[in-house]
């Protein structure tokens, strides 16, 4: 425990010095609340999105789930229902349907079957009951709504609503309200579903119950064995890591961020406690010469850190608790990343994970406290008695090897591939070359003032890079939280540049008409081929291309990949895609496809490869005959040439269009000509946009889910500033007797301050362009590394030079700033008799 | 010749050391300081006398010789051992008075007793070495509000709290007035007198010196009397 | 007569839009077998009840009753979907067990198509999942029950083998029961059935005999408006004849209308008019569970020749309620009963609350 001279020895300092030990506390506070908080946003998204799946899926033992949203034969259902082991199987029809633009889960069920199977579904469907209740279950135009999709509807219970999916709208009475859910779902009697919206013959599901003594096991790869090529077994596993996929990288994003806030949050507390152990080196000497042992001392200054640590962990799991509230308040579940729609979840507190981010950020701030206590525990008590506080030795020569050797660590762990999926080395590749760049910054400043030293300058600068130069262990401490801070924004921002830029060029390049369609809800089926014609015929339009898109699962533990069907030239697809290198010419009679980025890094499909799409019955065989770039789905797309789509699939439907129009049509007069061309119910979901409110649209989602980002950027640089101002002002005020000499041998008070901000300005620059550097650094690794082994694409780097400029120029003023002010502090103070004190 | 070891505060014999340039400061240095007995040593600046008392206190290694204090051997300790034999038998009193600042009287006082094992009696201890520096009843008071002679009185409190064998004072008086380093002088020879223990006192006052048993001279070619 | 009209009530009130063209009971329909113990789909509503003794090796009686019911819901006879619930089939199955005090039962619901539930036209050939009620070529009827229910698993493995021939309830198969000419049913039974197999319970599986009584009605028709239940019993006399009686209650407890038949061994047979039947309550038992009050051992009595003749009914154990309400289903009394020279099944509708139609 903390035994008495420790505890005068701390109680003192901290009394002498409230506000250095408030401002690293508050460092290790908001790194821990920061962590803690987006681990329970994210956790509250999750858990609420996994919840929002059970409902609509109504948590049954097993489910098969067709690969695609036309679905399966149905002839599957009475085969999995007689598997020995299978209790009981529930048929169920789902679509994606709209309702006035709103969109809502369309679940056909088979209340019957259901109830045995999903009984949650059906007791939250209320007209569960075919004996009790007092309508007729099997009605054909009955439909139970939840409470979300009835505010949707601005319904209520006995109204008519028109539901419109798989390109048809088809009139509903709502006749009951399912059990309060967030979701929106629609539930009807399955053979109304097939009947009216063009399932026949096709279920989405069979939910399946296991007989008690089952083997769970077993009777998964008796299914499996006996499915279809377009249905796949999902289990409540599979389910579970399907979701946490979703958005397993952009949270793991989110957290590394938050560990980079209390990272910097502990150089904060590195830099604070080597400034007063510097400042107390004479005190340490003094109980060392009264017989402090040496690791003793040690302890106690890592006890201080600690302590600092633990103070800091306790404010920030109060802040990180009401700020998650606030986050999941203002900005969802997803704070703003797209990911879960409209999902406002609980907060999800786990006293584990409160437990791990206090214990990181103690061991953080006990950690940035050991390399001082280390220095403080080395130094010779009976030199360090007699020096003053600001103890250096100009002829001692900084090392560069140890930071190259880290920077060189890092540059090689960039190198490594995923694991589990996660850019681990890559986040391990830039805390190293973080460490690398901050230590090699003693080094640096030194190569880097070495050549001012034969600058012929006056007074003040010359006494100013003579001290810098010649104490560049001093001037390291103060670097070291600014290049910390300033390199991790930097390496955020070239990212989120070069992503932005990317994505922006790659707007205009797929983007290449004048008007695109869209119908929601389409995914099973949308515009019919007469639809097609008739919009096609419309005057005013030039050219047509239809498109069809559908999600299909090609494995269950993983979320749908977009297909899409467009009419391209085979052999020459690259005027409609952005490929990365030249289509290969698919071998005769084999079908090709185009898979994007994303797909290579998921399911390992490069081009000039085979690969077989769960679409109809059996497994297609396709040749891929290329990759282009997509930034719009994360989890992989793949397109094929409408012909071949149509063949395979008998589908001819589209849900989406591209338009090129006669040059000098009206716009607004040619969408509101194609809306009235379109059925009432497909034009309600129809949405029509030029490329250019597209490109606006993409780029604000685009900043929206990087809103969250750059403020936890701007967290880490606001700390990092904190640290560099503390550290100025600590070091100015070590420093009265050094004024107090100056001012004694003649040299003013202005030009004091004049040499102060000289030494704040050259350290900001030198602080700045080192972070700036090793922050392009590291950004490269952010690009090459981290977000093609997370979110699966590449994109080309684009330096901010206009944002690096403003960096260094507020790196300079704010270091300068800081440095005058609190120059002005210990001049305004009897700087003269402070000659005489002791320290 | 040490006819009884156990009576000798301090025994150093045949002493070498040399400055890190190569420069022989002494070597062949004796010296043997009784219980009880004041010893001055005076020299030209740079003779080694700071760092004469360093190889006392065990801070500094010797190129030879040997340093016994209070019967134990400083060759063949670790920085440890050095450590808990400074604080048990070995009291400091420095020019620069080395008080610190965030501490109370009473507990920059004690601190040698704490320093160790826990001593509960340590501030009342210190309360009644501050009566005995002549600052009774100030042990709350922080050293901000004393004056240099105050401050030399605390460290001279420091210095015996703990009832070391032997007392190291690097030039007591040197930062003090004339008339303050005449009463401080006399409050620590009264002092090491009550105690029983040794003392060597560094000093380049004649003043100073006046109050030892013994006064010798730091030379090239060691200790010789004046 | 069958609680299950109520439920089949509720079913069929909604109007659909191409509704179901449901065929009507009308008197001097000859029924023709073995066509007519298949399905008749056309009509609303048909069922398939059995209920009987069994004794076990060891000599301990149990009773036992499996229904199969069809109904047709009306649904728009348009929808070419598979699952369109043009047939839906309900079973249910209950075991009364001495031992237990009370019943051990379960059920089973589908809609009938992909062969997963279907009632056959031509023969009795009813499935639904893996309960089965068969009827072969040589008239031997197999009932197959499996129940997994937590707490009240039971099996049922049982060949009916009938010793007379069909009995046609009413006239010629014409069933009233009600008031109005249009409450009528067709109905005929099968008494006597000898019965051969094995039951499940606690895992253990025992051989039975024992003697069974089928009854099948199908109908279109709905009760009475002022009906709130009915008492109905069948008896398996043992000289070989079979005793119907049933009676349809209102709200007072009175009869709004009775029925039944008596033959005898030797083929002869009496009809009774509503005025013959009596349901007289000699002792009540009140469920613990519903605190429903059931007349559970009633004196019966017809009007034979003019002259009354009464039969004081004992049940093998009182708690025979069944309480099916978190299946749907209402709270009623149905259970295995003897008579002074016979045994069969009396079934106890509206006492826990008066069934709403």
């Amino acid at each position: 425990m903390i035994d008495t001279a420790a505890r005068w020895m701390m109680l003192g300092e901290w009394r002498a010095h409230p506000a250095r030990v408030a401002v690293a506390a508050l460092a290790i506070a908001i790194g821990v609340a920061l962590g803690l908080a987006v681990h329970i946003v994210n956790q509250s998204a999750l858990g609420s999105f996994a919840k929002a799946l059970a409902s609509v899926n109504g948590a049954a033992d097993l489910q098969v789930h067709s690969t695609s949203p036309t679905g399966f034969d149905e002839a599957l259902y009475p085969r999995l229902a007689r598997l020995p082991g299978v209790a009981a199987a529930s048929p169920v029809v789902e679509l994606v349907a709209g309702n006035n633009g709103t969109k809502l889960t369309l679940i056909g069920l088979d209340i019957l079957r259901a109830v045995k199977v999903t009984p949650a579904l059906v007791a939250s469907a209320g007209i569960g009951s075919p004996i009790a209740g007092g309508q007729n279950p099997f009605a054909t135009d009955a439909l139970a709504l939840s409470p979300a999709a009835l505010a949707d509807s601005g319904r209520k219970v006995g109204d008519h609503i028109t539901v419109t999916a798989v390109g048809r709208s088809v009139d509903f009475t709502i006749a009951s309200v399912l059990a309060g859910d967030n979701e929106a779902i629609a539930v009807a009697d399955i053979a109304a579903v097939q009947w009216r919206l063009g399932q026949i013959g096709r279920l989405q599901r069979v939910d399946l119950k296991l007989a008690e003594d089952a083997d769970a096991a077993a009777v998964g790869g008796a299914i499996t064995a006996m499915l279809p090529a377009d249905a796949q077994l999902v289990t409540p596993r599979s389910e579970a890591n399907r979701t946490e996929s979703l958005s397993r990288a952009y949270r793991v994003n989110l957290e590394m961020l938050a560990m980079m806030a209390l990272l910097t949050g502990g150089f904060l507390v590195y830099s604070a406690q080597s400034l007063s152990v510097a400042r107390r080196r004479p005190q340490f000497a003094l109980l060392r010469v009264l017989g402090l042992k040496r690791g003793r001392l040690l302890r106690q200054m890592v006890l201080e850190g600690g302590i600092v640590g633990i103070i800091g962990a306790v404010m920030g799991l109060a802040m990180g608790i009401g700020l998650a509230s606030l986050a999941v308040d203002r900005l969802g579940g997803d704070l703003g990343g797209g990911y879960f729609r409209g999902s406002h979840p609980e907060l999800m507190l786990s006293p584990g994970a409160a437990l791990v981010f206090m214990g990181l950020g103690i061991a953080v701030a006990m950690g940035g406290s050991l390399m001082p206590a280390l220095e403080a525990a080395r130094a010779q008590p009976a030199v360090a008695l007699k020096t003053m506080g600001d103890s250096s030795d100009p002829t001692h020569h900084p090392l560069a090897w140890p930071g190259l050797a880290l920077l060189g660590l890092g540059a090689i762990a960039a190198l490594a591939p995923p694991v589990l999926e996660l850019p681990l080395f890559g986040y391990a590749a830039m805390a190293l070359m973080l460490a690398g760049g901050v230590l090699a910054m003693p080094w640096l400043a030194r190569t880097l003032l070495a050549p001012l030293q034969s600058v012929a300058a006056g007074p003040a600068l010359g006494l100013a890079l003579k001290r810098l130069w010649g104490a560049p262990g001093q001037a390291a401490v103060a670097l070291c939280g600014i290049v910390a801070s300033t390199s991790l924004m930097v390496a955020m921002a070239v990212m989120v540049t070069s992503f932005r830029g990317s994505v922006d060029d790659w707007l205009v390049q797929i983007l290449p008409s004048d008007l695109y369609l869209h119908i929601e809800g389409a995914e099973a089926g949308g515009l019919d081929t007469n639809m097609q014609a008739r919009l096609a015929a419309t005057p005013g339009v030039s050219s047509i291309r239809f498109v069809r898109s559908l999600p299909l699962r090609l494995s269950p533990e993983r979320p749908p990949i977009a297909l899409t069907a467009q009419p391209l030239d085979r052999r020459n697809p690259d005027s409609h895609l952005p490929l990365l290198r030249p289509s290969l010419a698919a071998p005769p009679g084999e079908i090709p496809v185009w898979v994007s980025e994303p797909m290579v890094w998921l399911y390992g499909k490069h081009a000039g490869e085979r690969m077989t799409l769960p679409l109809g019955d059996r497994a297609r065989p396709v040749f891929i005959a290329g990759v282009w770039r997509d930034y719009a789905r994360q989890f992989g797309a793949i397109t094929m040439a409408s012909a071949d789509f149509t063949a395979l699939t008998g589908d001819a439907t589209r849900s989406e269009a591209a338009i090129d129009v006669v040059p000098g049509t009206p716009l607004p007069a040619l969408t509101s000509a194609l809306r009235q061309r379109l059925p009432a119910g497909i034009a309600r979901q129809a949405q029509f946009a030029e490329p250019r409110q597209m490109r606006v649209m993409a780029l604000a989602l685009f900043d929206r889910s990087f809103a969250v980002t750059y403020a936890l950027e701007a967290i880490a640089i606001g700390i990092g500033l904190a640290g560099v101002a503390a550290t100025f002002s600590a070091q100015t005020l070590a420093r009265r007797r050094e004024f107090g000499m100056l001012r004694h041998i003649g040299v003013s008070r202005r030009q004091v301050t004049a040499m102060l901000a000289a030494e704040g300005a050259l350290l900001g620059a030198i602080g700045g362009i080192a972070g700036i550097a090793l922050g392009v650094v590291m950004s490269q690794v952010l690009i090459h590394v981290v977000n093609p082994q997370s979110f699966h694409w590449t994109m080309d780097t684009r330096l901010p030079w206009a944002l690096f400029a403003a960096l260094l120029a507020a790196l300079v003023v704010a270091a300068a700033g800081t440095a005058v002010l609190a120059g002005r502090r210990a001049l305004s103070a009897d700087a003269v008799r402070a000659v005489r004190e002791d320290w | 010749m040490h006819v009884c070891m156990a009576a000798l505060a301090l025994d150093v014999a045949a002493l070498a050391k040399s400055v890190p340039g190569g420069r022989m400061l002494f070597s062949g240095l004796d010296l043997a300081v009784a219980a009880g007995e004041i010893v001055a040593i005076m020299g030209e600046s740079g003779a080694g006398k700071s760092t004469l008392l360093n190889l006392v206190a065990g801070l500094d290694t010797a190129d030879g010789g040997r340093v016994t204090v209070d019967g134990v051997a400083l060759s063949g300790l670790d920085d440890d051992a050095r450590t808990a034999l400074r604080r048990d038998r070995i009291g400091f009193v420095f020019q620069a008075f080395h008080i610190l600042p965030h501490l109370t009287l009473a507990q920059n006082i004690a601190l040698p007793l704490v320093l160790g094992s826990d001593s509960a009696d340590a501030i009342a201890r210190a309360e009644a070495m501050l009566a005995a520096v002549g600052l009774a009843g100030r042990g709350a008071d922080y050293p901000a509000q004393l004056s240099g002679g105050e401050l030399q009185r605390i460290a001279i409190g420091r210095a015996l709290v703990h009832r070391p064998a032997l007392i190291l004072a690097d030039e007591p008086t040197g930062n003090l007035d004339a008339e303050t380093a005449e009463r401080i002088l006399a409050l620590l020879v009264e002092a090491v007198r009550s105690s029983g223990a040794g003392a060597v006192i560094v000093t380049h006052s004649d003043r100073a010196a006046a109050v030892a048993d013994r006064v010798l001279v730091l030379g090239a070619s060691g200790l010789g009397p004046r | 007569m069958r609680w299950l009209l109520v439920v089949l009530a509720l079913l069929l009130g909604a109007a659909g839009p191409v509704l179901p063209d449901y065929a009507v009971v009308k008197p001097g329909a000859v029924l023709r077998f073995p066509a007519d113990h298949g399905a008749h789909p056309e009509f609303r509503t048909e069922w398939w009840y059995v209920t009987g003794w069994l004794r076990t090796a060891d000599g301990k009686d149990l009773g036992f009753q499996f229904t199969v019911f069809r109904t047709r819901p009306p649904v728009d006879q348009a929808n070419p979907s598979r699952f369109a619930a043009k047939q839906v089939i309900f079973a249910h199955a209950a075991l009364s067990d001495p031992s237990i005090g009370h019943l051990l039962h379960d059920q089973r619901i589908a809609r009938a198509g992909f062969g997963l539930a279907d009632a056959a036209i031509g023969n009795a050939r009813l499935v639904i999942d893996d309960w089965q009620l068969l009827r072969a070529a040589d008239g031997r009827f197999h009932a197959a029950v499996a129940s997994r229910a937590k707490g009240s698993a039971f099996a049922l493995d049982l060949t009916l083998t009938p010793g007379q021939a069909e009995l046609l309830q009413g006239d010629a198969g014409y069933s009233r029961k009600g008031p109005s000419a249009r409450e009528a049913s067709h109905y005929y039974s099968v008494p006597h059935l000898r019965v051969t197999g094995s039951v499940v319970r606690g895992g253990v599986r025992q051989a039975v005999t024992g003697t069974a009584w089928l009854d099948r009605e199908w109908s279109s028709t709905l009760l009475n408006p002022a009906a709130v239940g009915w008492d109905w019993t069948g008896l398996n006399l043992d000289d070989g004849s079979a005793l119907t009686l049933f009676r349809v209650r209102d709200a007072k407890g009175a009869a709004l209308w009775a029925g039944g038949s008596l033959r005898r061994g030797d083929g002869s047979r009496l009809t009774f008019a509503p005025g013959d039947v009596r349901f007289a309550s000699a002792r009540q038992w009140r469920s613990p569970r519903t605190g429903a009050l059931y007349p559970v051992a009633p004196v019966v009595g017809a009007r034979i020749d003019g002259r009354w003749h009464e039969w004081p009914v004992t049940p093998l154990f009182d708690d025979q309620e069944l309480d099916s309400r978190r299946g749907g289903g209402p709270v009623y009394w149905e259970g295995a009963v003897r008579v002074p020279g016979g045994r069969g099944y009396l079934e106890l509708t509206g006492y826990q609350s008066a069934l709403k139609m």
